[in-house]
């Protein structure tokens, strides 16, 4: 019998599932009834489909069900290992009220806005949701157009999106969810190192010396990286963690240096540790000579609210949030003299010697250190500051870009830096970092995509929460959002979000595999298959790209969002969406639906369905007669082949737990901008930020600004929202596991007993969370997993029952365009009182 | 000048009489009087203080205190729970027998130096001293049996139908025989751990434990129990 | 919310009842809202309230199950949920309460089960003699689990349940 090498691997992956099961693997020889084979489970990799950690799992397979899932021992990020929630993937997919038909919005027969939602078919779905967005095209033009992705698309999905939008509809209104998550990591990337994404890796963890944790629960969030980091400082008792935080967190519990600041503070604790680099005579200055140069930002930058708000109309004194002028060495460090140990302890309300002990862990050169990052920098009115004030620390030592030592910003979804960032779904974005503003940039797009030139629009498009306001103003009216729960996520969202969903002159349209807020908001609902119901591919935070097999069949009718996508696209022409003067002077284009011209190109349908590996199901591609996301990759990978964004090519991503890009020469690229670690740097060079074009690095000057809103004597208390280890996403998938469910089945306030002590409220009580926004109902919660400072509450996001987005503020950072949800004013009083 | 000066001396001169030999000078019953209302001035006083020195708010008056151990006592099931009987400090600290009070109040005052010499003044050093300060504690209670746990939860008022089958069975095999006390299992319920490394868990068996008797660390206080008992109810 | 279903089902008729409780099978819900003929059903947890953004009463917080039970797990490779309290147990760089009784040498005092010797395991495969430091934070894996009833029916199928069978 010969074995062919898939098979091998499979009984490789299975023997080591049986290992880590602590299961003898079932010998032909026991004695079973119905034989071996009625034992026998098919297992394939995947990546997990919730966080950004991007942890390889196996998933088993039994007469087209998913019966089993477990962490991937041949998996680098993960070793075998999951969290609860990863463990719970079987059951996913699961849940009993799956969406399996398109439902319209229908009265008297026919679509009305007011009408109940009805069953249609595919074909009356796509139809009606065409001739609405013909309407708006033919009102208002491609700007009343736009669309929602998302982090948790996959790369494919993300491509063929960013294709249609900008390329077909000819519209950049297109923005992922990730605006919420790490659109201020990305722009501090861009404006520090002039390309995108962590130089380091994961194999940080197991090389350094310190963690610092800012602003990042990764205990609950990342659990499996913290098995990383317990592994580490566990094991090795000279590593050092230090925790910070607002409020006292499950990852404080490894902390040797435990530190809880006044929300917002973190600027001026980042520019005291600089000051005490400088002062102590640590800065590593031939490092700095070399590789980078000095730059002061641009100051009272506002909040990112309305215009016309008061207290954007108060503060927002830089014509440009995002300018900045060069300095020098001198002028830097006496721009951070100011933040003495001192004035900096009395703001932040830490004591001197944990602030003390923190700077040393960057001052010390013995030592090795790795900063960690996620919402606590990234939702932060000054997010993109805060980004860059860390990377400042590290560049003022030396210390980047090697083992052990690395900013490390991490990411919450499982393809936020895959499809968001990699792909280019922002509103502002293309492939491999580039922009819509920048001609070349365009002209380089509209060569691959294989489209006329002048296709592309070069202003920038509304950016998530500016959707959201333009969709109530009445100037954005078709919208379409797929895999994810804007409604629930999205800040103020009873005055902001949910009046431009049922504005009457809007269209509305939601893909999700389940009913969730946002959707029953639409005005159609499209259920989408999910995770191994199709084939996919992520990015995960360490530059992973990881691809998935068709599994199993998605339940009904069902289908992918690059199907959606794909078919939608066959209800146009290029005559209805394209300026004569285009088609004029490229008349080959003439006639076409945007589904020829973007799809079936000649290019991306290059692949015919033989390369698909047999043992697998491909629904879209059968559908459309050609491997359909082979060609989306390759020709995606065209984009960032010799640019330093290289991708391998796509059939060895289905053998491998992803690869780490760029990948050159079919080898994964673990550290970027050092000689002899990354290919791209000219060899003499010992470290070269190549992404700028004078290969050095940017260390920025900005001070600390207060938060857009503070406590006062009426909103007496901060308001921090934030997730839980059980639920992830909105909850949509975990909330319908029963076990993850159970564990923690509901939102509730995370409140000082003593504060709610003073307030007269029990533990378990029934309390209102009040903003000046919008109230939700909830329960207090003075104990369990997060100890909060007095005058701080948290809330999780994940229950659709209390939606503490009424709450919370719509403001963001100026430059990055992402929302604080961590900082507002809210008062907390009795339901009964 | 010098008048005033023989006037204030003759005064001295007989209050010095009076005192040495008041009984000369004044009545039985004045005297009796006199010194029981003194006393009860006095005492009472002392009492006074001591009551005001055994409460939380005075604990916490503090910010060693109420910054550490409080926020800490604050998460747990001694501070908010069913009935919404609550421990305070003192109850768990200090003793509510007379003489073990004045004995933990003398020691106490090391803790007056501790506090002005600042030993714990910021969280930081606190976390240093944990250990220590909770090795204290331990000893302490372990010494006189979990008295001050005892005071509400008295092992033989237990209903082991009314626990978990898991702690009904440790209670009796370990709590009720004695082999145990409650500190040994209960350490960390009101406060977080200092580093445990190398401290077994409670019900550990010990190397020295013999398996058929009864020999315990603290087998001469409950010799001294049994005893007590036995003579109030003859 | 419970209080409010049960309201709900003894004021409709009898064929509503049926149909109720029909979909009742389909969801359990705290609040679930069975509305004939439509498609979507409100379980305001995972749906929001039938009326979108409006907010209604929150039901207690639900009470962990400390019955001490062994629950079958759904796969083999499912960490176990914990069956006990575990309030106030501390899980922290100093301290693990979990290994206190579940510790290879301690389980015999305490009588819980030994750690599974797939945590002995380090990163690269290699079994050591005690649990590896990955493995330290036993809840990010184990959880507590409530006695609320799950909102959506699940309807994932154990291996052994379908397919050729054993």
């Amino acid at each position: 019998m010969t074995l062919s090498r898939r098979e091998i691997l499979k009984a490789q992956a299975a023997g080591v599932a049986a290992l880590v099961a602590n299961i003898a693997p079932p010998a032909s020889a026991q004695p079973v009834s119905g034989g071996v084979e009625a034992l026998q489970i098919t297992w394939s990799k995947a990546p997990c489909r919730f966080c950004g950690t991007g942890c390889g799992v196996m998933v088993g397979v039994k007469s087209g069900k998913v019966v089993a899932t477990h962490g991937d021992m041949k998996a680098d990020v993960n070793r075998g290992l999951n969290c609860v929630k990863g463990y719970f993937l079987s059951k996913i997919m699961y849940g009993a009220d799956r969406l399996t038909q398109p439902l319209l919005r229908k009265k008297d027969g026919v679509y009305a806005k007011d009408g109940e939602f009805t069953p249609v078919s595919w074909d009356e779905a796509l139809d009606t949701m065409a001739a609405q967005a013909k309407r708006v095209l033919k009102d208002k033009g491609p700007t009343a157009l736009g669309m929602f992705g998302s982090g948790q698309w996959t790369i494919f999905e993300g491509y063929a999106a960013t294709k249609l939008m900008r390329a077909g509809f000819r519209s950049n209104n297109l923005d992922p969810n990730a605006r919420h998550c790490m659109a201020s990591a990305a722009y501090a990337f861009m404006r520090t190192f002039g390309m995108d994404e962590p130089m380091g890796c994961y194999d940080d963890f197991e090389a350094t010396d310190a963690f610092v944790l800012w602003g990042s629960n990764m205990a609950e969030m990342h659990p499996i990286l913290w098995t990383r980091v317990a592994d580490r400082r566990l094991g090795h008792p000279h590593v050092k963690v230090a925790v910070l935080s607002t409020f006292t967190n499950r990852s404080a519990d490894l902390a040797d240096i435990p530190i809880v600041f006044k929300p917002g503070t973190d600027l001026a604790i980042m520019n005291y540790i600089a000051n005490h680099i400088i002062t102590t005579g640590r800065v590593n200055k031939d490092f700095v000579d070399k590789h980078t140069t000095f730059q002061l930002g641009a100051t009272d930058i506002g909040y990112g609210l309305r215009p016309d708000d008061p207290r954007e109309v108060a503060t927002r004194k830089a014509e440009d949030p995002a300018a900045t002028t060069p300095i020098d060495f001198e002028a830097y460090a006496a721009f951070v003299r100011d933040y003495t140990l001192d004035k900096v302890s009395e703001l932040t309300g830490v004591e001197p010697g944990f602030l003390e002990q923190l700077a040393e862990l960057y001052a010390d050169p013995q030592r090795k250190v790795v900063s960690l990052w996620t919402m606590g920098f990234n939702q932060h009115v000054r997010g993109v500051w805060a980004n860059q004030l860390v990377y400042n620390l590290h560049l003022l030592t030396g210390k980047i870009s090697e083992p052990g030592n690395s900013p490390f910003s991490l990411t919450g979804q499982p393809s936020a830096c895959g499809t968001a960032r990699e792909v280019g779904t922002f509103a502002h974005r293309l492939p491999a970092d580039m922009t819509v503003v920048n001609p070349e940039h365009r002209k380089h797009a509209e060569e691959i995509w294989r489209v006329p030139a002048g296709i592309i629009p070069e202003k920038p498009g509304y950016h998530a929460v500016e959707q959201d306001r333009m969709l109530k103003d009445g100037k954005l009216n078709f919208y379409w959002i797929q895999v994810n729960n804007n409604l629930q996520a999205a800040p103020n969202s009873a005055n902001e979000t949910y009046p431009g969903y049922r504005n009457p002159e809007n269209f509305i349209v939601v893909s999700d595999a389940y009913p969730t807020v946002t959707a029953l908001a639409a005005d159609l609902i499209l259920p989408a298959a999910m995770w191994v119901e199709k084939e996919g591919a992520y990015g995960n935070a360490e530059r992973r790209t990881h691809v998935w097999h068709q599994l199993v069949k998605a339940p009904g009718e069902a289908r992918s969002d690059l199907w959606q996508l794909m078919e939608f696209s066959k209800r146009f022409t290029t005559d209805e969406v394209w300026p004569t003067e285009i088609l004029d002077a490229n008349p080959n284009y003439r006639g076409l639906t945007l589904f020829d011209v973007l799809y079936k190109n000649g290019h991306v349908d290059r692949f015919p369905l033989s390369e698909i590996n047999p043992a697998y199901d491909n629904a879209e591609s059968v559908d459309f007669g050609f491997y359909v996301h082979k060609g989306l990759f390759e020709e995606y990978a065209s984009f960032g082949r010799g640019h330093g964004h290289d991708l391998g090519p796509y059939d060895l991503y289905h053998e491998v737990r992803g690869l780490r890009w760029p990948v050159v020469d079919g080898k994964e690229t673990l550290w970027r901008y050092r000689e002899g670690l990354d290919p791209y740097v000219k060899p003499g060079k010992g470290v070269e930020f190549y992404g700028n074009k004078d290969g050095k690095a940017r260390i920025l000057a900005v001070p600390y600004e207060p938060p857009a809103e503070s406590p006062d004597a009426e909103f007496d208390v901060w308001l921090v929202t934030g997730r839980v280890l059980e639920h992830w996403h909105s909850g949509s998938m975990t909330m319908r596991v029963p076990e993850l469910y159970k564990a923690f089945p509901g939102a509730r306030c995370f409140m000082n007993p003593e504060d709610a002590r003073k307030r007269g409220l029990n533990q378990g009580a029934e309390i209102r969370v009040i903003s000046r926004r919008g109230e939700i109902r909830t329960r207090v919660e003075t104990r369990g997993r997060n100890r909060m400072p007095p005058g701080v509450v948290f809330v999780p996001w994940f229950d659709a029952s209390q939606l503490i987005n009424k709450a919370t503020l719509d403001a963001t950072d100026p430059i990055s365009k992402q929302t604080d949800f961590k900082k507002c004013a809210v008062k907390i009083v009795s339901v009964s009182a | 000048m010098r008048a005033l000066f023989r006037r204030l001396w003759a005064l001295v001169v007989w209050f010095w009489r009076v005192i040495s030999r008041p009984s000369a000078f004044l009545s039985l019953g004045f005297l009796t009087l006199g010194g029981f209302i003194c006393g009860v001035i006095f005492w009472g006083g002392f009492n006074t203080a001591l009551e005001v020195t055994n409460t939380e708010k005075f604990c916490v008056s503090c910010h060693e205190m109420r910054d550490n151990v409080y926020q800490e006592l604050t998460q747990t099931i001694h501070f908010s729970n069913r009935s919404g009987v609550r421990a305070s400090c003192p109850d768990c600290h200090v003793p509510h027998n007379w003489t073990h009070k004045i004995a933990r109040k003398m020691q106490a005052s090391k803790e007056v130096w501790g506090k002005l010499f600042g030993t714990i003044s910021t969280r930081q050093k606190f976390l240093e001293h944990r250990l220590e300060l909770a090795k204290h504690e331990w000893a302490r209670l372990k010494a006189n049996d979990s008295l001050e746990c005892r005071n509400c939860h008295s092992s033989v008022a237990m209903d082991f139908t009314k626990q978990t089958r898991r702690a009904a069975d440790i209670h009796s095999r370990f709590l009720v025989s004695g082999e145990r006390t409650c500190i040994d299992c209960h350490k960390g319920i009101a406060h977080q751990l200092p580093d445990m490394t190398g401290i077994d868990p409670g019900w550990k068996v010990p190397p020295e434990f013999n398996p058929d008797g009864n020999v315990s660390w603290h087998a001469p206080e409950h010799a001294l129990q049994n005893f007590v008992a036995s003579i109030n109810n003859p | 919310m419970r209080g409010q279903d049960r309201l709900r089902l003894g004021l409709t008729d009898r064929g509503t009842a049926l149909g109720a409780a029909l979909a009742g099978l389909i969801v359990f819900a705290c609040g679930a809202l069975s509305q004939d003929a439509s498609p979507i059903q409100i379980v305001p947890r995972v749906t929001g309230e039938a009326a979108p953004m409006s907010e209604v009463p929150v039901p207690a917080l639900a009470r962990p199950v400390v019955d001490d039970v062994r629950r079958m797990r759904n796969y083999p490779e499912q960490p176990p949920i914990i069956p006990h309290a575990i309030d106030g147990y501390q899980l922290t760089v100093n301290t693990n309460r979990c290994l206190d009784c579940h510790k290879r040498e301690f389980t015999e005092g305490s009588g819980a089960p030994m750690i599974s010797i797939t945590h002995f395991q380090d990163r690269d495969g290699q079994v050591l003699s005690d649990v590896t430091p990955r493995r330290y934070f036993c809840t990010a894996c184990h959880v507590q689990q409530t006695d609320a009833r799950p909102l959506v029916k699940n309807l994932f199928q154990d291996a052994n349940d379908i397919g050729p069978k054993p």
